[in-house]
């Protein structure tokens, strides 16, 4: 990957509120044993009538952090019946898959790693809701004290190369088809079919052949950033 | 002529199995993808999931591309794809 074009590093944190910091702490300090890394207690200031509030950050690993904001005195607003979180509840009628999709995975490297935190979960008022092996990953989910989804996951192996041009055809495709008027999966797949017939022969030609002077030049050129900054 | 795609990944071995071993069908590569056919005739394209040993996320994400073919059956039991033209 080009290191001058994609200079991003991971996830520095990742923010949700909390009504209840209390059970927060409980859960992802004493259960899961994330490590309290750093915190904010912060007057109200601005130009709204913004409470006071503590901002507090746990380590996900690989020095990525999730925060919290507790709003002192902010009452949480809707049915709190509703399917929903903290953040927000839902419409009546919203479905469990749409509640679901917005969640966070964290890495784990291996399956020992993954039953640990299924074990730790377990043992807690917040227990492993579900694991389950997709289609290149393991995972397990529970919902955290704010109603947020989590989710702990595994690769069951490295993700190959045509897996990358599998996902660049698919976006390609969505990109067209949902464009368009009433986009279906049929749809997508139709015009992807038609994406892999143009390009997929190619593509494996290009990666067992050797380089052209060109490629072999800016792989090169490459290599020499990345001596250049150390990586 | 009515095709389905699946990429060349270990998790649909059983897939391409499947389909490699039903004299109905034929098997040929388009790069990194599999390309399942009915060969010269105007069959349905059936795979049995359980023949297949997939699990139900790879099953259900095992087609990449649908070349003049309509999934007319992708469940449980088995994924059926016929023409487009044929398609009920």
């Amino acid at each position: 990957m080009n290191q001058d074009e994609h200079r991003v590093r991971g996830v520095d944190h990742a923010a949700f509120p909390t009504f209840d910091p209390v059970a927060t702490v409980r859960f992802y300090r004493d259960v899961l044993r994330f490590p309290v890394v750093h915190s904010i207690c912060a007057a109200g200031w601005g130009p709204e009538q913004h409470p006071d509030f503590i901002h507090f950050f746990f380590d996900i690993g690989n020095g990525d952090r999730i925060a919290f904001f507790y709003y002192f005195g902010h009452e949480p607003v809707g049915d709190p019946t509703a399917r929903g979180d903290a953040w927000a509840r839902l419409p009546e009628g919203t479905p469990e898959f749409f509640a679901n999709s917005r969640h966070l995975a964290i890495h784990v490297d291996s399956e020992e790693d993954l039953l640990e935190y299924r074990r730790r979960l377990d043992e807690s008022e917040w227990p492993v809701e579900m694991q389950v092996k997709h289609e290149t990953i393991e995972s397990i989910y529970t919902h955290d004290p704010n109603g947020y989804m989590l989710e702990l996951t595994r690769a069951l192996r490295p993700v190959t190369p045509q897996e990358d041009l599998d996902a660049a055809l698919t976006i390609e495709a969505l990109c067209e088809v949902a464009a368009r008027d009433e986009p279906t999966l049929e749809k997508l797949l139709t015009r992807k079919a038609e994406l892999i017939v143009e390009r997929a022969v190619a593509w494996e030609h290009d990666r067992t052949t050797e380089p052209s002077v060109e490629q072999a030049a800016a792989w090169e050129h490459d290599r020499e950033v990345e001596a250049r900054v150390g990586r | 002529m009515t095709a389905i795609f699946v990429l060349d990944v270990p998790e649909n071995d059983g897939v391409v199995r499947v389909a490699e071993q039903d004299p109905a069908l034929v098997v040929d590569k388009v790069g990194p993808y599999f390309r399942v056919t009915t060969g010269d005739t105007d069959g349905e394209i059936v795979i049995d999931r359980r023949a297949t040993g997939c699990r139900h996320a790879v099953w259900y994400s095992a087609v990449a591309g649908l070349q003049d073919a309509r999934i007319v059956q992708h469940d449980k039991d088995a994924l059926r794809a016929v023409a487009r033209r044929a398609a009920r």
